[in-house]
Order: C-alpha cells, then structure tokens, then sequence
C-alpha cells in the first residue's frame, strides 16, 4: 500500500461514516415526489438505485454515491469509491453500462498526481465489471471526495427490490461488518499495514460476481449494507411488514473490528443510526457487540433474502466463488412486536 | 487531572484519554468531558473495558463529565491473592486418611501433593486428632510439609480444646490456634469445604 499521501488525514469523517444520517436524510427528502408511470423504482422505498422502464426487456437503473477517503492510498481509495458506486446497480439485479467520475478534489493538500491514480483505481473496477467510464466532473474542494454516477440495465420484470422478502426467506451477507469502525482506526494511524490491506480488499471486491450468483436461485429481495449499517437496511427490508430475527453468532464481523469497538473505537454515525433505528430494535439477548450491526459501511455486502430451500446452494456457491465471509445471518418470520430482533 | 474533549471526534476523545491514563500514576483521577453521546459512550466503552472504576454525570451545555479512576490499590491487591489461593477450607478432623499406618503415609501424601497444585486452599482446619499433625515431632515427615504450606501462606488453624484434651498445648510448631467460633464462621464463609 502506498500511504504517502496522507488522504484520510484531511478530512472530517472516513467513507460512509461521513453519510447524512437516516432521520435527516428522511426529512429533507420528504417534500420530494418522483411519481410517474415509468419509474418502477423510485425514492418512496429507499432502494438502492432508481429503475426507469424504457421497453419490454430493458430498464434503466441510475445510481450516484460519493465518499471521503477511507485509505491512504489514492489508487486503492479509487478502487473502493468506484466499488461502492457500482454496488447499488448490483443489488438491483443490474449490469452496469456506463459511468461518470464525480470527484471533489483537495488540491491544497494532494498533487495532481494523486488525483490521477485515483481514477486509474475507479476505471480498474469499472473495467473489472465490464462497463466503460464516459466522462466525469471534477472540482475543488476543501475535503477530497470521489465517487460515481452510475447507469446500468436491468430486465423490468427481474428487478431485486428491497423490501419484499417473503416470510420463511431466511437472509445472506456476502461481506463481514466493522468497516466503519476499521476505516476510522485507518485514519488515526492504529492499524498495521497488513490488517489495513485485508480491510482494503475486502472494500475493493465488487458485488458483481455475488449479484451474477445470486440471480440463479430463488431469492425475494436484495440490498447492499451501506451507510446505514447492517441494521439499518434491514430496517428498510422489512418494511415495517415483517420481522427479521438475526442470530448474533452467525454474523460476520471482522475479529480487529470487535477489539477496537471494545476500545470505544467507534465513529458517530454507528450511534446516528442507533438512535435512529433502536425503537425498532428487539434484543432478545443483548449483546456487548451490538454497536457494529449499527456501524456505516462503505462498500458492504449484498443483504439477499433467499429461500430456506436455496440458501446452502447459494451460500456454497459464494463461498465457492471466493466469497469467503458470506453467512447465513438472519430468518423472515411474521411481523412481531417489532421489525428487527437479534439473540 | 483534567481532560477537555469537548467538540472532538472520534477516535480522538478515546485516544486522548488512553494517552492520560497511561502517563497518570496509579490512584489518580481522570476528568474527561465531552460534548456528544458517540465520545460519551466511546469514553465510556475504553474505560470499563479497561478495568477502569468509571463515573458519568450530565453538564450544562449538553456535555457529559467522565470520571474515570486509575488503580484501587486494594483492588490490585485482592487479585493477587485471588490468583494464589482457592476459597476453599480444607477440613481435617484426623491425622490419618483412613485406618492405621496406610493412614498416616495417605495424609502426608495429602498434602504434599497439595503444595504442587497451582492455587492452594485458603486455609486448613484441624480439630479432633488432627492436632496431633501440627504437634508432632520435629523429625515427623508431616511436619516438612505443614511448614511449607504455611510458608505459601495457607493459614493453618489448631483447635485449642483439642490441643487441650490430648494435652499437646505446648507443642504446637506450625499455624495458630484456632476457636470454636472462628472455625465455624471460616466453614461456613468460604466458598467451599473439603474434609478427608
């Protein structure tokens, strides 16, 4: 890794740790409609990317995501923003086609240089996936930023939205938690080089390959675990229709990640999104670890509700595939007291 | 000492205050404040995971006061002892295990054994003639043993109306004398009691 140039040490928060939190976010965009007879998915459900029908066989889906630095180095720093911008069209069911560079760039702070290995890093995973980079929009900024606009398509009729799992669906996560929580100890320098590498590939790993397996079963519903934290997509799964029961043990969550939430290592939107989303929350058997199913995470995994039928052959194809933290983590049932429970 | 976090993010409050608490000497107090509920908690998470006795009060200004004390002197102690002993009372009403000669090597055998464990018992009980263990003669092979258990610092008590009644008051070499009171409160105080 080359960490010379310092990204992370310039701005306020790391990644999605820097995200508006849920309650504000609901707030400033509730005066806005998107109704129309072409938008299958729009804003009123919290979906990852916006679905425009365009003919039988072809919809669009659009998505933009920015994020600070959640890594020095600038090339891994554009692979990971590039990653997290092209997850939202993944977890639609979607290809991408096309993508746009958004880049807010410190020139106080970085050289140019820095700024063009960064987009070396986003166009190596946009070529990974197959699609094209076709232009971009750069400007100055105090705090780095980078990210993309998204265009991709998908078939009207196999959309993946993420909020209709079926009861008795049970739900896989193919990437563990605790980035959030990982990337803030990245930016205050507590992390050995080898263990900022691990975190590093684990952001960087496209949902793409889990996308592509995850459309040959039987599943019901799919979301990527982003800003919000696990719990806070899940939340938007259930949509208030069913309760999602997590089995604490299963869920993956990095072991360096455990030890610096022990210390209090624990950036503020894990407790945004808590405050947010606790009256939602049942826990069955509390546990030290709960602050991390609430921690933002840039990059996350692909949340996918699957049949109890289909799950151990997904799960072992993910696995197969090389996605080696991929567990079954939860179960639908009907909606009890609350939307969310964990024991 | 006192700690201002106020308006900082995380992780600073957390690093901050792990740097104070390093260079404080044992039984001083940290005053940390802080001004959102994430360094409040996280403050917090450090501190009590760290073994740390940790107080939190409200402020004005929205801002919470973390009082976070560093050693308990009587604490540190008590662990130690912890980790040395065994809370349990081992009760011995004989100076054999069991019928003759075979019984007088079993409970020598006892109790050398004993002094290879790991963590000793806390304290060993003898009434009836199990004061003839803690009277016996110089040369005796028991007594090599009693005085090294004693040396670990197990607390070894005699009955005195049994040293009394087999007349042996006087030849006492190894532990205290023990009351009726005393030995009933230390049975039924510790956490457990093993008599042979």
């Amino acid at each position: 890794m080359n960490n010379e140039a310092k990204l992370t040490k310039y701005v306020k928060a790391a990644g999605c740790a820097a995200k508006l939190g849920p309650g504000d976010l609901t707030e400033a965009l509730g005066g806005l409609s998107c109704t129309h007879k072409n938008v299958l998915v729009g804003m009123d459900t919290s979906d990852d990317a916006s679905v425009y029908y365009l003919d039988e066989e072809r919809a669009l889906v659009q998505t933009v995501d920015i994020i600070t630095p959640v890594v020095d180095d600038p090339f891994v720093y554009g692979q990971i923003a590039a990653a997290n911008s092209l997850s939202d069209v993944f977890a639609m069911g979607g290809e991408v086609a096309t993508a746009m560079n958004i880049v807010g760039f410190d020139g106080c702070h970085h050289p140019r240089s820095v700024l063009k290995e960064i987009l070396a890093g986003g166009q190596n995973k946009v070529q990974e996936c197959g699609a094209i980079i076709i232009g971009g929009h750069t400007i100055e900024a105090p705090e780095m930023t980078y990210g993309m606009s998204v265009t991709g398509f998908v078939h009207p009729k196999k959309i993946y939205r993420n909020n209709t799992p079926r009861i008795g669906d049970v739900l896989i996560l193919t990437k563990p938690l605790g980035m959030g929580i990982l990337t803030t100890a990245i930016k205050a320098d507590m992390l050995e080089n080898s263990v900022i590498e691990k975190v590093a590939s684990i952001l960087a790993t496209l949902n793409h390959k889990a996308s592509q397996i995850m459309r040959k079963y039987d599943v019901s519903a799919c979301t990527d675990v982003t800003g919000f934290g696990l719990f806070g997509h899940a939340s938007e799964m259930s949509f208030n229709q069913v309760t999602i029961a997590f089995e604490m043990q299963n869920i993956p969550i990095l072991d360096e990640a455990r030890a610096l939430a022990d210390m209090g290592i624990i950036p503020a939107g894990a407790y945004n999104n808590k405050s947010y989303l606790s009256s939602k929350v049942d826990a069955k058997v509390p546990h030290k670890d709960e602050i991390i199913l609430y921690d933002a995470q840039t990059s996350g995994g692909l949340l996918i509700a699957v049949s109890q039928d289909d799950a151990p052959k997904l799960l072992q194809h993910l696995l197969d595939e090389g996605l080696t933290y991929s567990a079954i983590i939860a179960e639908i049932l009907p909606l009890g007291e609350k939307p969310l429970l964990y024991m | 000492m006192k700690l201002d976090c106020s308006g900082l993010a995380c992780p600073e409050p957390v690093l901050q205050t792990k740097k104070a608490l390093e260079e404080l000497p044992n039984d001083s107090v940290l005053e940390v404040t802080v001004s959102s509920l994430a360094s409040k908690e996280n403050v917090m998470r450090f501190a009590q995971n760290g073994g740390f006795d940790t107080r939190v009060q409200d402020v004005e200004g929205g801002k919470s006061l973390i009082t976070i004390v560093k050693g308990f002197t009587c604490n540190v102690v008590g662990n130690t002892k912890d980790e040395l002993f065994l809370d349990k009372t081992l009760f011995l009403k004989s100076d054999k295990v069991g019928d003759g000669e075979l019984g007088a090597k079993l409970i020598v055998g006892f109790l050398k054994s004993t002094l290879e464990l790991p963590k000793l018992p806390r304290r060993i009980i003898c009434v009836n003639q199990a004061v003839l263990l803690t009277t016996a003669d110089e040369s005796a092979p028991i007594m090599e043993v009693l005085r090294a258990l004693e040396a670990k610092g197990v607390e070894i008590y005699s009955c005195g109306v049994c040293l009394e009644f087999y007349g042996v008051n006087d030849k006492l070499k190894v532990g205290k004398i023990g009351n009726a009171f005393g030995t009933i409160e230390m049975l039924f105080g510790g956490e457990g009691t093993i008599s042979l």
